[in-house]
Order: C-alpha cells, then structure tokens, then sequence
C-alpha cells in the first residue's frame, strides 16, 4: 500500500513533463540537420537545443523516475510507510529547482556546451549549478532509500530483502558513487571556472573524471527498467520470477563492474595510457554479464507465464502469452531493443571496433536505442503498472496503451537504425548542419530523413502516452489494492549474506575504482603543465 | 543464515567474488600493461619497467625523431587566450587616447574612418593589440602601419587597445529585403570549410584575437580576405583565416565584404564627425 | 516449502548454471577477439603519453606552422603533423602515399577536437595540452574527407579537412623537393 501517492506521483510528472518537451527539441534538430531544412541561419540554436534535450533527458529524467519508482518500491516492499517524508519532498525540490536553475542559461544561449560539458569551453556557471543541485537532490533519495532499508533489516533481522528494494538499493548505491566523477569535475574544475576564480583548466583530467560517471550512468538509468523485468512483468503477465538468487546476483554484478570501466569512453583520447584502456576494455567486457543473465532469467520467467496459459511445444508457449497486456509489450519490444542496442555497444567495446565508429552518429544512434528505446519503454510500463496505485483510478484504454508502445516501438527502430548505418558511413556527430549535395554526404540523405520519419512517430507515441496518463486522472476511482511484486518459483526464506545487502559489492566497486582509476587521476593531477586557458562561451557579442 | 559474517575467508562468497575480480584485474593488467606493449612494433621500451609505466601513462620525456622546420618568414609571435588583456582600466584608457592622436589621420577622430583605413572604434581589445604586435615583429606588413609601430612599447598597445575597445561600436546592419545576407556569411560552406563568419567574429560567438567586422570599409575587408587567400597576409595564428579564405570564390569575398560593411550611411557621418 | 534438495530447485539451479557459462564463454570469447585484434594491430591506441603547450604551438616547437604537413622520415614512413583550432585543421588539405606507415600527431591548439579519416582506421581525439599520435597505413589513392567530430563551439559544423592519398612513388618524387608536403593549394 502506497502512503506517499502525491510524492511518487510528483516525481514521475515532472519527469515525463521534462521529457516530454526535450522530445519535441530531439525531433526538432533531427529535421533541422536533415535534407528537409535549409541550414541552419544560426547554429547556436541547434548547440543550444542539444544541450537542453541531452541535460534534461540524461540528468533530469531518468533521475527522476529512479527516485519515484524508489520511493515506490520502498514503501510497497518493505510493507511500510517511508521513513523521511519531508526530506524526500525536499529533495524533488532541490531537483525541480536544479533544473530550472540550470534551464535557464541554457534557454538564454549562454551555456550551449551540451550536457558532456566540454571543457575548455565553460558558460555561465548556473548551468552547472543547476546541474549540481539536481545530483544533491538524488542524493537525498539515496541516502532516505539506505535509511528505510536499514530501518527495515534492523527490525525484521535475518529476513531476505524484498529482490525489488534490494535492486533499488544497488541503484541507489552505484547511482552515489558513480556521480562523484562528474561532481568533482564540476565542482573542483568547472564551476570554479565558470565563476572567473580560475583562468586555466586540465581538459584531460577533467574528462577523465567526467567517465567515471558516464558510463555508470547508464547503468543507473537503467535499474528501474531492470527492476521492472524482474519484479513487476513476471507477475503482470501471469508468470513467475525464474530465479530469485540470479536476479540479485545480476544487480551485485552491475552494482560492481559499472562504474569502473569509463575510460572505455576515452579510447581516443591522448591523456590514458594504453594500459588502463585496455584493463577498463576488458571489465566493460564483464558488465554485458549481468545482461546475459538477465535476458535468460527473464525469458526463462515468461516462458512460465506462457506455460502456465496451456501454451506447448519449443516456441508454442510465445503465443498463447497475453498479448492484449500492455507490459507483455513492452518487455518484449523492450528485449528486442535491448538486443540490438547491446549488440552496438560490444561493438563499441572494444579499441579496434570503436575506432571505425567513434563520435560517429553511430554512437548517438546506439545511445537512442539502447536507452530512448530499451529502457524508457520500461519507464512507460512502470508508469502504467503504478498509476492506478497513485491515482486511485482505473487505466482502462488498453487500446490506447498498447497503440503508445507500438508507435514508440516503431518509431525507435525507424529512428536509430537508419542512424548506426550514417554513423557507419562515417557521419560525424553534433553537427548543425551537413551538405548532403556533394557525393561524399549524399548517400547519408535517404537515411538521416527516414530519422526524422521515426522521431515524428515518436513524437505522436508521446502524445498517447500523456493522454492515457491523464485520462488515469479523470477515469472512475477504484481500489487498486496492494501494490505486489512477482513472486519467485522458489521463495527463498534465506539469502546468503553476501546477496542480502551490500558490503561486499561496494567494498569491491570502491577497490575497482581504486585499481582502474586512481593512477590515471593522481598522475594527471600531478602533472604540472598540461592546464589550459578557459574558453568562455555565451558571452562577447 | 545471515548470521554469518560476510567479510570472512570461510565465506565462500567474499572469497569468490574478491578472489575472481583480483584475478581478472590481474590477467588484464598482465596483458594491457605488459603484453601487449611488448608486441607493438615500432616502439621502443628501455625494459620492462619502461613498458609498463608508459602503458600506465607516465610521460616520459620524448627526443623529436626530426629537427623542427623554421618557416621562412616571420610568424606571429602573440600568445593569444582568452585571458591575454587583462582588467581594464581607466588610466590606460586614458593613456591610449592621448597616444591615439596619431591614429586620427587615417582611422579618423573618433576612431571611424573616413578613408578605406579599418575603424577602430569598439573594436575588439584582443584584435587590436595583436595587430599591433604583428606589425612591430613583421608577421603583418604595411608601407603605412609597420613605421608607426616600431616605437610603440608593449603597454601602449595594450592602452590603445583599451582606447579604442571603449570607443562607441559601429553595430550591425543589415536591412532585409535590401539584398539577401549572403549564403557564405550566413552558413559558411561545412565542406570547403568555411564556418559562419559569426562563430568567430562576434556576433554569433567571440573567438580571441578575431575582429568585428561591422562596418569597415568593403575595400578593406576584401583587400584583406584576398591577402589571406593567397597567403599575402599571414599573421593569422596556424593558418587559421588562411584556410578559410583561400576556399572562397572571388564573388564569395565581394559578397561578404560587402555585406559586412553596410551601414546606414547617416549613423557613419554622425559618428565621424560630418553632419 | 524448503530450500534444500528439491528436484525442481536442483534442475533450474542447474539450467542457470548451464547458461551463466555460456554467458562466461561468450564474454571471455569476446575480449579474446579485442586482444587478438590488439595483438595483430588493427589498430591500437597510442603509446605513451605526450603533453604540450596549446598556447606556444605557433611560436616554438613541432607544431610550428611551417612544420606542419607530411614529412618523410630517413625509415621511409610518413609523419603527418597538424594543429586542429576553432575551425579548421592545419593543414587543411593533407597529402599522405599508398602503402607505407603514416603516423598522424596532433595536438589541439584552444579546445577539445576530434578527427575520424573516412575509409580508414583514424580515428583520434585532441585534447589541448597533450599530443595525439596514431599510426595507419593506406591502400589505395583517394580523396576524403577528415570532419573534426567533437563539439567544439558554434561553427564545429563548418570543419572538415581534406585527405589526399596519392601513389608513393608520386609522394617520394614530391617530397624530394620540400620537406613538409600538403595539397592546400590545390
């Protein structure tokens, strides 16, 4: 039972309302670099759209559906009323706040430096503020969600974490210690920058603490997805969690090996020896594990679910699954997404893979899928899983759900595939504008427009989205009962320390970054020359 | 049960997990920071020690393999960053006016000309001084400007920079419908390289050392991106202007002088003093 | 229920058992490729750490603009030595031969560039304060293009270089003349 209704239903509006308008500035630059569009008269404008979508889209909302679906899952189950209320409205607070302190340089022009931050270049320091805030304010959801757990071991000793606030706390955990990097990259570099104290800033050192968090952040967008396939689709759908051990197994796996493998986003750079390259090159190998666990395990439970129906046979059992229930679509486009977006990212693994493809649109385009696709269906299903539970009110157009998914589906696909091939062809990224009239470009034309094709019929599975959330407001009341969670084949009624909570992940998630890490940090640090002059931007007219 | 300790070498747990993430640290540290430097050709390692530090990332002082080529001419020698002018102040701009009362001949009174010398007035601080500077080393020459430099000090072209930086800006202008803004100004061309001439000169985003460009004379705008284009004018740090005006056709030059210095002719008369 | 010994239990512990090491397999099978590939130098990343001044590169050292360009070493490779800034490459239009091991350093002279050569394996980053050096070798004379592909301000989009692959015997004859070669003028 769900005590905190207007603070989870809070958290996911001002997400979805964050992404909602991003979206619309995706779509926008999508058409405004294609054929279809003159170029660009100013193209600040476009530097200036790409920062406001990929900074509300990265930072803003996934951070906020991670800290609504949390509050969710600690409340539902632990079976008990969250424990720091007003904290945690505090914390939506500083987060509302953040954004809004920091969408407003960037709206202004003055901070078009796009959400990786780019230094040398620096703009107005309220941008990165903002930024800031909006991580202190995850933070307090971290700090509440260890809080309640810990509340909860204590008064129920020897008990099993509940898998679903297990995983969340793993989230919470790897979610504190991943954004360190880009914290102290702000906070020690940039914004002392931004602010005029300092002239000159060490670009190397600034990205490399800059990777710490980017790759690990994906990991973190990507819990509540993975919570969703684990705890919510097996019961949605009929069926039974097929192994409750795995699942906490694959969420320790995350919880260690995300966050220590950044550098493979620096392969190209010039300031990591080949040596760390290749040691984060072989533990990025690692963390598609817990993803392979994952899609057995999951499969594994939906196979139950379609056995349970009747369903026989090798394959029989895929179609007797109850395909009319919106989560059923989503996990499945979902899988199918997240097939194809991982397939793209063990090609970028690897140095010799990546090079062909480096800071080519096949990298946006991998991001789109694996992310946009994959994982913010699973935002929609858990949106539509809980909303009757904060409203109070039935979801009834399955029609028009099911209609959501298939065009975001759909559009998706249209959207990244076409994407990865121009990034193949060798079309560089973040470009205003492009010629697509000389042979060298012309062949990208066909495929960058069929984007723009996919990104309106994402823009038209947004508006169904809205409309069935809003409808869930206005439909007639009814008691949604218990919010439950999947229940596994075989219950566990004991849990070895180790996968009950979480020293001996975070133990070794600390060491990792130690080994991986720390001389790569301390050595550019102590490296005297290599600081260059801040380039300001925003500002001279 | 979770009695048990967790932290504990009978827990097969903690001696799972930790032994088999050192492992795997161990194997890929082995082969990142000692194999596979030993199989690079053409690198040269002292020893092993070598290998493994160079793999780690410590800079090792290098020899260059070749002699650095010197270039035949004189280069600008300005360090140019964002940094370079530093706070002004009144007292310098102060100095830069009385030392200005030379400049008036040709770049007029109040620092708009009336001839095809470039305005100064506003200009860019940064601009300013490193004219100067190049004027006084010879990486720019001219019959008229290289006899006035030679007695200037380093401060007095950082005072007439000041002065003329807070002299009134000529700003933009440019009516619609009048003539189209040409394409090569507005958008560059990407694949001849040639950006928007705004992403530098000001009036999109300021890149240090570049000049405002509203206003000057036609003549002196085309007279200089035709210098740049054939490399007669090369002061331009790394070729930078260089590269970007040897790729435009002779109507693209004329058409973006002439786009550049379109002024009301009513706000240049008041400004310089007629009527 | 218990935990212990029940065949159910037994058989799907062995099922996930089952498939976590083909997931191992699969994952050791694919860094063994990237090792492999490591090995057999596809391509690698660079060397060894190398830092600079961005702001002296004009006035003393190898980025020196009359130093820039293709220079044929006494071993017979090339090096290739060019100076990325907001917007262009330095120099603009590089000539480098057929067959023969061409090794790119860059630097960066303000803020973060980035430079892929189409149809090859180059594909580097410049970060200002540290020297870039990667090292290719082409097959087949062409013409392509060298887009920087990292933001680096409002007219990133306007900066993209020329690559000139010519025979090696046409790039011997030239660079008997001059010691730096580029094709800018062309």
């Amino acid at each position: 039972m769900l005590h905190n209704k207007k603070l989870i239903l809070a958290h996911f509006w001002l997400a979805f309302g964050g992404f909602g308008f991003a979206l619309l500035l995706g779509e926008w630059q999508m058409y405004i670099r294609s054929p279809l569009h003159a170029w660009l008269g100013n193209p600040e404008l476009y530097y200036r759209s790409v920062t406001a979508h990929g900074t509300t889209m990265a930072y803003v909302l996934p951070t906020l559906v991670a800290m609504g679906f949390g509050y969710a899952i600690t409340e539902a189950a632990l079976k008990r009323p969250l424990i720091g209320r007003k904290w945690a409205w505090a914390g939506l607070g500083l987060v509302l706040a953040g954004t809004i302190v920091a969408i407003i340089p960037v709206s202004l022009g003055l901070a078009s430096v796009l959400y990786t931050f780019y230094p040398p270049m620096v703009g107005n320091p309220f941008y990165y503020i903002g930024v800031v805030m909006v991580v202190v304010g995850s933070w307090i959801w971290v700090a509440l969600t260890v809080i309640n757990l810990h509340a909860w071991k204590r008064d129920n000793p020897g008990a099993p974490v509940p898998l679903a606030m297990y995983a969340n706390t793993a989230g919470a955990l790897l979610w504190a210690w991943t954004a360190v990097g880009a914290a102290i990259e702000l906070l020690f570099q940039i914004i002392p920058a931004a602010l005029g104290l300092t002239t000159t800033i060490d670009a190397g050192l600034a990205r490399v603490f800059f990777s710490w968090t980017l790759h690990a952040i994906v990991y973190f967008w990507l819990f509540p997805a993975y919570i969703a396939y684990y705890t919510i689709v097996p019961r949605a759908i009929g069926g039974r969690l097929f192994s409750d051990p795995m699942a906490r197994i694959s969420f320790s796996l995350f919880l260690v090996v995300a966050m220590p493998i950044g550098v493979h986003h620096l392969f190209a750079d010039p300031q990591v020896g080949a040596g760390f390259k290749f040691l984060h090159s072989a533990f990025t190998a690692l963390v598609s594990l817990p993803t392979l666990l994952t899609v057995f395990t999951i499969c594994a439970s939906v196979e139950i679910a379609g056995r349970l129906r009747g369903g026989k046979g090798a394959l029989g059992w895929l179609k007797v699954l109850p395909w009319d229930n919106p989560l059923m679509l989503a996990v499945a486009f979902s899988f199918v997404m997240l097939g194809f977006g991982g397939a793209g990212g063990l090609i970028n693994m690897s140095y010799q893979l990546d090079s062909s493809i480096h800071n080519t649109q096949w990298v946006t385009g991998h991001f789109h899928l694996i992310f946009g696709g994959a994982i913010v269906i699973m935002y929609f299903a858990i949106a539509y899983d809980l909303w009757p539970h904060l409203t109070g009110r039935a979801l009834t157009s399955f029609r028009l759900m099911r209609a959501q998914l298939w065009t975001w589906f759909v559009g998706m696909i249209v959207l990244t595939f076409p994407w990865h091939y121009v990034g193949i062809l060798g079309m560089p990224r973040r470009m205003a504008f492009y010629d697509y009239t000389d042979p060298a470009m012309a062949g990208e034309a066909a495929s960058v427009m069929m984007s723009v094709l996919g990104g309106a019929i994402l823009v038209v599975s947004e508006i169904l989205f809205f409309t069935v959330l809003i409808r869930g407001h206005r439909a007639p009341r009814v008691e949604a009962g218990e919010y439950r969670f999947s229940v596994a084949t075989h219950e566990p009624h004991s849990v070895p320390a180790a996968l009950n909570g979480f020293g001996l992940w975070v133990s070794l998630m600390l060491g990792l970054t130690i080994i991986n890490y720390g001389f790569p940090i301390a050595h550019l640090m102590a490296l005297r020359d290599t600081s260059v002059p801040v380039v300001r931007v925003g500002g001279a007219k | 049960m979770s009695e048990e300790k967790l932290f504990s070498l009978r827990n097969r747990w903690f001696t799972g997990a930790v032994g088999l993430t050192v492992a795997i640290a161990a194997v890929a540290a082995l082969f990142g920071f000692v194999l596979l430097p030993s199989l690079q050709t053409g690198a040269t390692f002292a020893d092993t020690w070598d290998k493994i530090c160079t793999a780690a990332g410590l800079v090792r002082p290098t020899t260059l393999v070749s002699p650095v080529i010197k270039p035949d001419f004189q280069t600008s020698e300005v360090i140019v960053t964002p940094q370079m002018m530093g706070p002004t102040d009144t007292v310098s701009i102060g100095r830069g006016a009385t030392l200005a009362l030379r400049c008036t001949m040709c770049h007029g009174a109040r620092g708009l000309s009336e001839a095809d010398s470039p305005n100064l007035a506003g200009q860019y601080e940064t601009a300013v001084y490193k004219q100067l500077q190049d004027f006084k080393t010879g990486a720019r020459t001219s019959a008229v400007m290289s006899p006035r430099v030679t007695d200037l000090s380093d401060q007095d072209m950082r005072d007439l920079a000041a002065y003329f930086a807070y002299l009134p800006r000529l700003p933009g202008y440019h009516p619609t419908g009048d003539v189209p803004a040409p394409r090569i100004v507005i958008s560059g061309a990407p694949l001849r390289n040639i950006p928007p001439c705004a992403a530098c000169h000001g009036a999109i985003e300021y890149k240090t050392g570049a000049a405002w460009l509203e206003g000057e004379s036609p003549v002196y705008l085309k007279a200089q991106l035709e210098a740049f284009a054939t490399g007669t004018r090369r002061n331009d740090i790394s070729q930078q202007m260089r590269n970007i005006a040897r790729n435009m056709t002779p109507a693209e030059i004329a058409a973006a002088a002439e786009y550049y210095s379109r002024q009301p002719a009513a706000a240049v008369s008041e400004a310089a003093g007629l009527k | 229920m218990s935990e212990t010994a029940s065949p159910g239990i037994e058989k799907s512990e062995q099922v996930e058992r089952r498939w976590a090491t083909i997931s191992i397999v699969i994952v050791s099978a694919l860094v063994v490729m990237a090792a492999f590939a490591g090995i057999h130098q596809a391509t690698m990343p660079q060397t060894r750490i190398e830092t600079v001044d961005p702001r002296t590169l004009h006035i003393a050292g190898e980025f020196i603009e009359s130093n820039l360009g293709s220079a044929l070493e006494a071993d017979g490779s090339v090096t290739v030595r060019a100076v990325g800034q907001q917007y262009s490459f330095t120099p603009q239009c590089i000539v480098v031969p057929t067959d023969t091991p061409v090794t790119f350093r860059a630097t960066s002279a303000d803020v973060v560039h980035g430079f892929l050569i189409e149809h090859s394996n180059i594909n580097t980053m410049l970060v200002p304060g540290y020297v870039s050096s990667i090292t290719t070798r082409f097959a087949t004379p062409a013409e392509v293009y060298m887009p920087c592909h990292e933001f680096c301000g409002v007219g990133h989009e306007g900066m993209w270089a020329r690559i000139k692959i010519i025979d090696k015997a046409a790039f011997q004859k030239l660079a008997a003349d001059r010691r730096r070669l580029d094709c800018v003028a062309q």
